[in-house]
């Protein structure tokens, strides 16, 4: 098995090495992250899928520095080759939102209910000093017809429980998109709709890796979701990643019986695989 | 994560713990505790501060502060006691009867409940011992009956909790009696949310006593009782402010204690409201 | 405006009805028991008035003038019907006007409760926001324990020993009286901060623990974490996306506590001697002056009440998922 599927001459948007991630508890100590290593090129989608408790999330979570004040983060984690973990705060915090976008799960729980959903959508443009005033209620507008949003003049100042699910989490992916981000960071973003929705939720991530070049890290318990729109995966369990491989290999000949267990777990699976690995 | 975190948590319950049992022991041997009698008069040593006779001091006509605030102690837990047991009795009666037997007994019960739980519990108790008459009796009587609808409220909530296991239904289906089915499988089950309101009602007695005693309308002078000590003391606060201040400080400590052992209750039995 | 406007569904306009009947119905309820709680008050109201040599013949004449010679029920419709027309009777005492008495100290006694509850949230949503963000640290636990010692201290003792040091020590405050507002705004405010005070702090005790609560949930949730993953630092992720939300939470309890904190001046304004409802409660048992304990107990009963229904409707109106969120 390849220890990571670099590819010749080109740098990685993500590298992560041998990162580690342990809570201190009063009865000892928890490693929620056990020794992940990882890459996500440009224009790639990753997948990385594990059932709950695998250590995804933590691992998505790292790379944003967004964990529990507990945490204890070792290993190394390079945006575009810089180191992150050494970063402090206030670096940290122009990282943030900039170049790395979080695409939540549950969008109407990641909406602030107190903000109209225009603010909420313009507010990494702001908070980065990228724009105000008039010029930023354009580009608010354009983020918005470029995800697909319904009358984008009218939702502006909706509030987000105003809209549907769906619409919910292309604001949520607008605001991701907001400073043409290196890295997408997308966190089970179609777990919470129903099938039809995920489905336009999916084109619209593969349009955007098309265009926009950035690669996308895709967190994920759902093999379908998986093949239907990655390109790498890694399967994680307890922490580590024990298989990674192009989705095509990984799910056709998978090596490890995890993953033959997550793939016998889904069992819709049979037909779309012809079609995997463009 | 506040189960691993929470140590201060328990160690104030046990600070709380230590304060509850002093102040019930001095109040049950406050005649072995208190160097003097609570209406032994020592006419040379009036407004006396604090000395090696009397270590906190005399009133206006010469008693020893200590000595009263002592005995106060027992008026301060008697009403609390009782109180607090009226309340949780009654109140549990009813909330058990309105959830078990449901229906237009529930409906009339929870509404006379809602409107004596609307009323502003110190108007409430002020214009009930102006009703009953000004005696330590009848500020038992008051407070406990501001208790009712709380426990009533609680009582029925849990009542109604413990309906819906399959155990209540079982045992209606084998002909058990309604009274060995509230006393068997009911009260067992919602005891614990009780008392942990009682120990609330407890500390929240001590005050409402206080107060009631303070405006005139609890404990009658001479008999002492922290509001009352505190309502005199207030006449000669500028040359002998111990007279309020030891009273007033016994209080505190009182109710200090009462809420932490009620913090700590509600922490063991109750794990979801910890934060 | 959204796109949807939701206008209020028919299910809102029926939960409204409920609580304005069970308003009514507590209403109706709550003067028959203070009526005839007061008619049982011991030691008669002619006995009060004329003095304990009266003659039977003086008293009987006065319960004949005042209707005390009546069945209780009687009493109790006549009552009802003229406090109903605006009519609330004359003192046995002094042969006042109940009714414009009663608007004075209702003004009074708002001022009173409405600056303890300006304190009470001046100390309640700094510490309680303070504390959640350092949540399970030492100075949570300090602001923690502050607050449960907050909420062991009588305030007619705090009222006391405020006196001793401000009034009696440090010669700051005058002891008590009451100027109005009107007529001199300075004097009125330093006549009110004790009292202010010792109400004020009392109840921030549980005001605290609820904005640290409320806090806390609020920083747990997604959309705490969406604004530090758009790099939001934490003044604007406390200030603009958490706060708010906690407040909502808190207000609804909060409102709860100014109408408790209206109910609870009796002793406050005993100890200062300020002429508001409180101290006419006791004015009225003091002196088995029925219509002015009537008054004034029915009207403290009746605010609290009203305020318990305005928080109601208004958690009802403001609920994100009913309507817009326009207080936020």
């Amino acid at each position: 098995m390849v220890r990571r599927h670099a590819r010749p001459g080109q740098q990685p948007v993500l590298a992560i090495d041998d990162l580690r991630v342990r809570f201190r508890r009063r009865r000892g100590v928890v490693t929620a992250v056990d020794g992940v290593t990882l890459e996500v090129h440009p224009g790639e989608i990753v997948g990385v899928i594990g059932e709950s408790g695998s250590g995804k999330s933590m691992t998505a979570f790292s790379v944003m520095r967004l964990l529990p004040k507990t945490a204890d983060l070792s290993g190394s984690i390079r945006l575009d080759g810089q180191e992150l973990t050494a970063l402090p705060e206030a670096a940290m915090r122009d990282v943030r939102g900039n170049r790395i976008a979080l695409i939540p799960q549950d969008a109407l729980q990641s909406l602030n209910p107190t903000l109209r959903v225009g603010f909420q959508v313009g507010e990494p443009i702001a908070l980065h000093r990228r724009g105000t005033g008039t010029g930023l209620r354009g580009r608010v507008l354009d983020l918005m017809r470029a995800v697909g949003m319904a009358r984008p003049e009218q939702t502006v100042r909706a509030w987000p429980h105003q809209l549907s699910g769906g619409m919910q989490q292309r604001a949520m992916i607008a605001t991701g998109l907001a400073l043409e981000p290196r890295l997408i960071i997308a966190d089970e973003p179609t777990t919470a709709l129903d099938v039809t929705v995920q489905a336009g939720i999916l084109d619209l991530l593969r349009a955007i890796r098309d265009r926009s070049g950035a690669g996308m890290m895709f967190i994920t318990h759902d093999l379908g979701v998986v093949a239907e729109l990655c390109d790498y995966v890694y399967v994680m369990n307890g922490g580590r990643v024990v298989e990674h491989g192009p989705v095509e290999q990984v799910l056709t000949a998978p090596a490890e019986d995890y993953t033959r267990m997550l793939l016998a777990a889904t069992p819709s699976l049979d037909a779309p695989l012809a079609e995997v690995g463009t | 994560m506040g189960r691993e975190i929470n140590w201060p948590r328990w160690r104030l319950a046990l600070i709380g713990g230590v304060i509850v049992l002093t102040v019930l022991l001095v109040a049950i041997f406050a005649p072995q505790v208190a160097p003097y009698g609570p209406l032994d008069l020592d006419v040379a040593q009036m407004l006396s501060p604090p000395t090696a006779a009397h270590p906190l001091g005399t009133d206006e006509l010469g008693r020893d502060v200590l000595s009263r605030a002592i005995f106060a102690t027992r008026v301060s837990m008697q009403v609390a006691f009782t109180a607090a047991l009226l309340g949780l009795v009654v109140g549990t009666v009813i909330g058990v009867l309105a959830a078990y037997f449901g229906g237009w007994l529930d409906l009339v019960l929870m509404r006379f409940m809602e409107v004596l739980f609307s009323f502003p519990a110190i108007l409430l108790a002020v214009v009930l011992m102006a009703a009953l008459g000004t005696s330590v009796f009848n500020a038992m009587l008051a407070i406990g009956i501001i208790f009712i609808p709380g426990f009533s409220r609680l009582a029925r909530a849990a009542t109604q909790a413990v309906m819906r296991q399959q155990y209540v239904e079982a045992a209606q289906a084998i002909g058990m009696g309604h009274t060995r089915i509230i006393a068997r499988e009911v009260l067992p089950n919602i005891i614990a949310p009780l008392l942990v309101e009682a120990a609330a009602a407890f500390s929240y007695a001590i005050l409402l006593e206080s107060m009631l005693s303070f405006l005139g309308l609890g404990a009658q002078p001479p008999d002492p009782s922290w509001g009352n000590m505190i309502s005199t003391g207030r006449g000669f606060m500028a040359q002998a402010p111990w007279i309020s201040v030891v009273p007033g400080c016994a209080i505190f400590l009182t109710v200090l204690g009462f809420n932490l052992v009620g913090d700590g209750l509600r922490d063991a039995f109750d794990p979801h409201l910890r934060d | 405006m959204g796109p949807a406007f939701p206008t209020l569904t028919e299910s809102i306009m029926t939960a409204l009805v409920t609580r304005l009947l069970s308003f009514l119905f507590a209403l109706v309820v709550a003067s028959l028991l203070l009526f005839v709680a007061i008619k049982v008050v011991p030691g008669t109201a002619a006995g009060a008035a004329l003095g304990i040599d009266a003659t039977p013949q003086a008293i009987a004449r006065f319960n004949a003038t005042h209707g005390l010679d009546r069945p209780v029920y009687v009493q109790y419709l006549e009552w009802a019907s003229n406090t109903l027309h605006g009519d609330f009777g004359t003192s046995f005492q002094n042969g006042v006007d109940v009714g414009p008495e009663l608007g004075r100290r209702f003004l009074v006694t708002l001022e009173l409760a409405g600056l303890a509850f300006i304190v009470a949230n001046l100390i309640a949503i700094p510490l309680g926001t303070w504390a959640a963000l350092r949540h399970q640290r030492a100075s949570d636990s300090i602001i923690t324990t502050l607050a449960t010692l907050f909420g062991a201290v009588p305030s007619f003792f705090l009222a006391t020993l405020l006196i001793l040091l401000l009034t009696l020590r440090l010669k700051l405050l005058p002891p008590g009286g009451y100027i109005p507002f009107s007529q001199d705004p300075v004097a009125n405010l330093r006549l009110m901060v004790m009292p202010a005070l010792s109400l004020g702090i009392v109840s921030s005790a549980l005001l605290v623990r609820i904005m640290r609560a409320a806090m806390i949930e609020v920083m747990s949730s997604d959309f705490i974490r969406t604004a530090r993953a758009k790099g939001a630092p934490q003044r604007v992720v406390v200030l603009r996306h958490a706060i708010r939300n906690a407040l909502s939470t808190y207000l609804n309890v909060a409102a709860v506590e100014f109408g408790f904190l209206f109910g609870s001046v009796v002793v406050i304004e005993d100890i200062f001697r300020i002429p508001g409802l409180g101290s006419f409660v006791l004015t009225g048992i003091l002196n088995r002056d029925y219509p002015v304990l009537l008054a004034s107990a029915l009207s403290i009963t009746v605010f609290v009440l009203v305020v318990n229904l305005i928080v109601d409707v208004a958690v009802q109106l403001l609920d994100p998922r009913v309507t817009d969120k326009k207080a936020a």
